[in-house]
């Protein structure tokens, strides 16, 4: 498969992330941001990936506001551009993304907002269609693979033609579903181009910010003429009932109504969503009794129908959200088939389904690596700070710490949150209080936390896990990572002097792995008061063994299984120990030769990898 | 051809991913329709893995309760767990050979016994076929060969509008060179298996 090839024909089958890529390119992208998150994280990785070879410019940014400001300026300066982020991105990135709807972006800008319904890797489930409501922007939400790529591309399109930044909404489901996409022929990336200066309506001083918020309102009501018209918004279908659906939820439906052909009902499909084409959903509404709102998360189409139902005197019966449509999680086949049958009147048979008891089998939770340094450093702060300190996480793999035994995570807002999150808490209980951030995390926003401990003067531990990598997400580069060993130019930043320049006098740099080293570290700390830094570096087994090529040839092997082997097995919960009836056993094939257990237990020792 | 609901489970770093990608890639190549979705993220880290394979003309890229024709279970238990995705007359074709959770290898839970997993599992679906993956992948010499086995399996039961060879030669048209002749050797071993089985 070739993402770039310049010519149409092909059909390949492509993660939905990849069919956004692949829309982008043929709308000839020229500059792509991103701070990656899951579901969001192939498409920059794929731009990353091919960036060699493409003609465009990508960079990860340290965070979504700084990806939005980089692109949005891009756009400005007349290249069509794409900005990558997970919903909750969408919040760091929302004081530029409200400005840039105003000024507008001449070159095209396309904000990919990934949402999570089911917060499958996710703090909250938020619903980022309000974005398009709250910033004005036109509101794209594609169902399938074909969808991504051809609506990717068509937005990329509108949007410059529109001079307006277009909000190209999907879901888990869409991001990461497979389907087969129909290359289309790719036009020439364009690269450069000519900021035409005009600041009275690209400076929205008050006097111009008053002027383009009317402008924005009037652009945005000649688009919803266009849209109006959108192929992406068609209806179809027989009967006196009908369904408004969005996103994936159109492709639930049409499951749905294959397996039912004897339903007879009338459709209509809405791909763009806002500004609501409400000649289109009047025209769809005139004939039918009543019409069922299918979207996931919020009731923002059902109110929208509501309201103009309202303005129109119509008499409609309009169905939502409720115990069926619930505003949480995802729809399925099975709740709009109930919703469905509901609403006709007709009986709703459920499948028989097997339901063996699973509620007594083993759990199986996600787990830090075997091998992971935060297993370490955790291991170290419980060991010294026990259950009195109160621990306050960030967004990580390091988030896993919430489990037992290792117990160090005991609050969590977002990106960023630990420090600042611990600055607060720390002035308001007496209990000792210790952040714990990732390296990329840091950069993204624990800076900005850091700065206010110090200038504050909190009592605060922060322990920064560098790990050297954006691991959670699939091992992306962030600022503290050398560009050399992804064959760019060298240059990174590194986060001690960075620490120290923020005004931190306390600063300690261990490996992470050394448990002497990390021990005496924190019990240094805790005989001290002010903001203090523990610098906690050994990169991610994972990342070491497939980017650095790190081998580790020794392992460890239990010599004599005792208390003191059982007690580590309990104290560390690392994948690779296991029990043999009694014996505690390390399984060498699953060992990443971390070397944590053989400093803390005299009856493991170093061993060959055979 | 009739569509045909495919529902993965697996233990994150079995390869149920790659199996998912595979099978949804032969589909597209032999002109059958085909959406197929995942799940990425917290899951690799060795968690529960999902995901789906939807052939012959569904638009959903997930299976709902009961609407599995197929579970493809890659740990013994995960298909027992997953066994109320299986459609009424479903048919589940799974690894017997455990990875047991880091409670069970702790000594903190049990794992059920395999008898009790297959008793289970055969009152949802009769004709269920257990495999030794893991045992039979050790014969190729790479034991990371355990969801090729399954899929070997898979391809011979006639369940697909394609067969056996149509997998080998996908096998050899998309994994790195290094990794074909073991993947043949494990998909062979699986359809062995079943054909003795059947």
């Amino acid at each position: 498969m070739n993402l770039l090839d310049p010519n149409p024909g092909a059909k390949e089958l492509l993660l939905g992330n990849e069919a956004i890529v692949r829309g982008a390119l043929e709308a000839g992208v020229g500059f792509i941001s991103c701070y990656p998150g899951t579901p969001s994280s192939e498409v920059p990785d794929t731009f990353f990936r091919l960036s060699p070879k493409g003609n465009y410019y990508f960079e990860y940014c340290p965070n979504e506001k700084v990806a939005m400001e980089t692109a949005g300026a891009a756009a400005l300066g007349g290249v069509p551009t794409l900005v990558t982020m997970k919903h909750v991105g969408v919040n760091v990135a929302a004081d530029p993304l409200m400005t840039l709807a105003y000024i507008g972006t001449p070159g095209g800008l396309v904000v990919l907002s990934a949402d999570d319904p089911g917060c499958h890797s996710s703090q909250n489930e938020q619903d980022n269609r309000y974005y398009a409501r709250l910033a004005g922007l036109p509101c794209f939400e594609p169902s399938t693979a074909q969808e991504c790529k051809d609506m990717t591309r068509n937005a990329l399109e509108l949007s410059a033609l529109w001079e307006q930044p277009v909000l190209l909404r999907t879901t888990t489901r869409v991001n990461h579903m497979r389907g087969p996409v129909d290359f289309g022929r790719m036009k020439p990336a364009k690269t450069k181009g000519q900021f035409k200066k005009n600041p009275m309506r690209f400076v929205p001083i008050p006097a111009v910010a008053r002027v383009r918020h009317k402008a924005l309102t009037a652009n945005l009501d000649k688009i919803r003429l266009e849209i109006e018209k959108s192929p992406w918004n068609k209806s179809w279908g027989q009967g006196s009932v009908g369904v408004i659906a969005s996103g994936v939820s159109r492709s639930y439906l049409k499951d749905v109504l294959k397996s039912h052909p004897d339903i007879k009902i009338r459709v209509l499909e809405l791909g763009v969503t806002h500004p609501l084409p409400q000649n289109l959903v009047k025209d769809f509404l005139a004939d039918l009794k009543k019409v069922i709102i299918l979207e996931e998360l919020e009731p923002i189409l059902e109110n929208d129908v509501r309201v103009l139902c309202q303005k129109q005197e119509l008499t409609i019966q309009v169905l939502g959200k409720g115990d069926i449509l619930p505003l949480w999680d995802e729809y399925s086949t099975l709740c709009i088939e109930k919703a469905l049958m509901d609403a006709l009147g007709l009986e709703f048979r459920q499948e028989e389904q097997c339901s063996p008891d699973v509620s007594s089998l083993p759990s199986r939770p996600p787990n830090l690596c075997a091998g992971c340094s935060h297993r370490s450093v955790y291991l170290n702060v419980r060991r010294v700070f026990g259950d009195d300190a109160i621990y306050s996480s960030d967004i990580g793999c390091y988030t896993l710490g919430i489990l037992p035994p290792l117990r160090t995570a005991d609050f969590l807002l977002c990106m960023g949150s630990s420090v600042s999150g611990g600055c607060g808490m720390s002035r308001v209980v007496d209990n000792p209080v210790l952040a714990f951030i990732g390296d990329s995390t840091f950069f993204h926003s624990g800076i900005t936390g850091l700065i206010n401990a110090v200038y504050n003067k909190h009592d605060l531990i922060v322990v920064i896990l560098d790990n050297r990598t954006t691991a959670m997400t699939g091992h992306q580069p962030h600022p503290g990572v050398d560009q050399s060993l992804y064959g760019r130019k060298p240059g990174h930043i590194e986060i001690e002097p960075l620490v120290r320049a923020c005004g931190v006098d306390n600063v300690r740099k261990v490996k992470a792995l050394n448990q002497k080293a990390v021990l005496e570290a924190l019990k240094e700390f805790k005989n001290m008061s002010g903001v203090r830094v523990l610098i906690a570096e050994e990169p991610c087994p994972l990342y070491a063994k497939r980017i650095l090529g790190v081998k580790r040839s020794k392992i460890a092997v239990v010599k004599e299984s005792g208390q003191a082997s059982l007690d580590c097995l309990n104290e560390l919960a690392c994948p690779a120990f296991y029990m043999e009836e009694e014996t505690v056993r390390i399984n060498p094939d699953s060992c990443a030769g971390c070397m944590v257990c053989v400093q803390i237990c005299d009856e493991i020792k170093p061993g060959s990898r055979s | 051809m009739k569509p045909l609901r495919v529902f993965f489970t697996g233990v994150g770093g079995q390869g149920t991913l790659t199996a998912t990608k595979l099978l949804a890639e032969t589909a597209l190549e032999q002109d059958i329709q085909v959406n197929a979705g995942e799940i990425h993220g917290m899951a690799q880290r060795g968690g529960v893995v999902h995901s789906f394979v939807l052939l012959g003309g569904y638009f959903s890229p997930k299976i709902s309760h009961g609407e599995a024709d197929v579970i493809l279970g890659f740990e013994p238990m995960e298909t027992m767990r997953a066994l109320s995705f299986l459609k009424k007359g479903g048919l589940v074709i799974s690894s017997e050979d455990p990875v047991p959770p880091i409670s069970v290898t702790t000594g903190k839970e049990t794992y059920p016994s395999l008898d009790y997993i297959k008793s289970e599992t055969r009152k949802c679906s009769p004709d269920a076929m257990f495999i030794p993956c893991i045992s039979l992948a050790r014969q190729t010499g790479v034991v990371q060969t355990a969801n090729t086995v399954l899929m070997g399996a898979f391809f011979s039961m006639g369940l697909l509008p394609f067969g056996l060879e149509v997998l080998l030669n996908s096998i050899k048209k998309r994994l790195k060179p290094a990794l074909v002749d073991v993947n043949i050797k494990a998909a062979r071993l699986g359809a062995d298996f079943a054909s003795q089985t059947l």
